[in-house]
């Protein structure tokens, strides 16, 4: 097997980076494996962008490596970005040419496109009625979806996204999420997708890294933040009389109980019922990312 | 070198394609009609005799005015006024633009995803700017040519340059030739302009700001240049070697101190593009 190949399609190595001597980056690393949607989160100025910027040779580290597939970015720049695509949150164009003279010029920095290796990706990204047309008159989706197509050309392994549905409107994000899922699905592609909208990461990516304020919270599945007992919203009364006869599950915050592993809430139910207490509603609690990063926030707050 | 050439090819398309590009034209082209319209009023044709007559008696040669305010004479005249008025202004901007302003714009950030080194992109972009001077010299030459042509015909030339002692007369053909030798080397002299504006943009300055300083610092070295006392050191200003091109117009072309002076220009404007690529090279691009 070539060596490359074995190589994680991306790899962050401790790396470091301050702005004016506001520390942005506090000595990161984690890996995206290949064929993966991989999703990194946090919110404005946790270090998304700065992270970006250093896969992508626009931002120099402090100290640390970025490799793409096995490449070191600092040391072989060009060699590293062979295969990889990347769009920001706002592509900005030549608003004056077309959408295909733009994808021409970009291109152009990278390799000489075929005209039909144009038309293809144009087609993909479902633009073809208008590329013809001065980018200044597309919407936003179209200049998202512009965007996506110069990212994918010419056949990258990589995609970097950041934020690549912000400003779309709730049909224009189902529709970039669509195309990124066939991204993944149809051509294999590894995708770094960095959101602070935590729904679409969490329909997109199996796993996440979690960056606040420069520094590395959690890296892995994001299910796998979710604590091991089943949680239930238990409306009860007096509340007081009914924390104190919770068996087998533990009080995560009034009102929220935790159940340990082998209990059955109808058990729980039964118990509470017979200490008197009046059960007016128990609803399980799905654990969604957003629940789960604000929890890890919290707890990063606290301690 | 395929690819260089596309990626240079792309960067024209960029550089053309824009409004303000022809715009800019226009305004040449506008600004040489009012020239010569103005250059054949009677009080202007009044100082244009003089100069011809006064310069002929010093020199002994004879010479009638109606011979030489003709079209080519007219010609240098538009060009001569042309550049000093708009020339640095548009080179400055366009080179201060090349840059920055995609800096600004976020487009040079998508252009920098893409695996090529940051000094490949400075030369292509360096390249398009001195392509653009070029163009744009050779329009105003060859445009002031035309007109002066359509107002008064070729005929013959006479050129008077006070500053750098210049009076000569040429024939036509004579003329034509002395014409396209200096649009060549006027070209090249501007190109240290377009170098400046380069450098400013290369930096982490604004567009507009890029261009203003590379007009002041343009200024202050011609007022510099001009001060009488500063004669001994007048080698040293940028604009010494720029005016080399004059001497294109002397009878006898000294194509030696042409060759030291544009050697100079060559390494003032290498130093203004290496400096310009160490800044550019070093600075972290983020939104």
């Amino acid at each position: 097997m070539d060596a490359a190949v074995k190589e994680p399609a991306l790899r962050l190595d401790n790396l470091r980076k301050n702005f004016g001597g506001r520390p942005a980056l506090h000595g990161i690393s984690f890996e995206v494996r290949r064929g993966e949607i991989f999703g990194l989160l946090g919110h404005n100025g946790a270090g998304k962008s700065t992270s970006l910027g250093i896969l992508l040779g626009q931002v120099y580290p402090d100290s640390g490596e970025a490799y793409v597939n096995g490449v070191s970015v600092q040391r072989h720049r060009a060699r590293a970005l062979a295969k990889t695509g990347a769009i920001f949150e706002q592509p900005r164009f030549y608003d004056y040419l077309s959408g295909w003279r733009n994808l021409e010029i970009f291109t152009s920095y990278s390799a000489i496109v075929s005209k039909a290796a144009l038309r293809e990706v144009v087609e993909f990204v479902n633009l073809t009625h208008r590329i013809g047309d001065p980018v200044g008159t597309y919407s936003q989706g179209m200049r998202q979806r512009l965007g996506l197509a110069q990212a994918l050309l010419p056949a990258p392994e990589v995609v970097l996204l950041d934020e690549p549905t912000n400003g779309l409107d709730p049909e224009g994000i189902a529709e970039m999420r669509l195309l990124i899922q066939r991204l993944n699905r149809e051509r294999d592609i590894t995708v770094l997708f960095c959101s602070h909208l935590l729904s679409e990461v969490e329909q997109l990516c199996d796993r996440v890294a979690i960056l606040n304020q420069g520094r590395l919270l959690y890296t892995g599945r994001w299910q796998d933040l979710a604590p091991k007992g089943a949680r239930f919203r238990l409306n009860a009364e007096p509340w007081e009389t009914a924390s104190r006869n919770v068996n087998g599950a533990t009080i995560v915050e009034p009102g929220l109980i935790e159940l340990e592993p082998g209990t059955d809430v109808a058990d729980v139910v039964a118990k509470l019922v017979s200490a008197g207490v009046r059960v007016r509603a128990v609803e399980p609690v799905r654990q969604t990312l957003e629940n789960l990063y604000l929890e890890q926030i919290e707890q990063l707050q606290k301690s | 070198m395929k690819l260089f050439l596309r990626q240079y090819w792309c960067e024209l398309v960029k550089l053309f394609a824009k409004k303000r590009t022809w715009m800019g034209f226009g305004a040449f082209l506008g600004l040489e009609l009012l020239l010569v319209w103005l250059f054949q009023r009677p009080f202007m044709e009044r100082v244009f005799r003089n100069d011809l007559e006064r310069n002929a008696g010093f020199t002994g040669m004879s010479m009638v005015f109606e011979d030489y305010f003709r079209g080519l004479t007219l010609a240098s005249w538009m060009i001569a006024w042309t550049m000093t008025l708009l020339g640095a202004l548009f080179l400055s901007l366009v080179g201060g633009d090349s840059v920055s302003k995609e800096a600004e714009d976020g487009t040079l950030r998508m252009t920098l995803c893409r695996p090529v080194s940051r000094l490949r992109v400075l030369l292509v972009k360096y390249l398009t700017c001195v392509t653009y001077t070029f163009a744009l010299t050779f329009f105003i030459g060859f445009s002031a040519i035309f007109i002066g042509w359509c107002w008064r015909g070729f005929g013959s030339m006479f050129v008077f340059v006070p500053n750098e002692q210049i009076f000569s007369a040429f024939s036509t053909g004579d003329a034509l030739i002395r014409m396209a030798i200096l649009l060549f080397f006027y070209s090249l002299s501007l190109c240290t302009i377009t170098s400046l504006a380069f450098l400013f943009s290369c930096s982490d300055a604004k567009p507009a700001a890029a261009t203003v300083m590379t007009l002041v610092v343009m200024l202050v070295d011609h007022i510099l240049y001009l001060i009488p006392q500063f004669e001994s050191i007048r080698p040293y200003f940028l604009n010494y070697r720029i005016a080399t091109c004059l001497n294109v117009f002397r009878d006898t072309i000294p194509w030696g101190k042409m060759l030291i002076d544009y050697v100079a220009l060559l390494g003032v404007n290498a130093t203004f593009v290496i400096i310009g690529c160490g800044l550019f090279c070093r600075r972290d691009f983020k939104s």
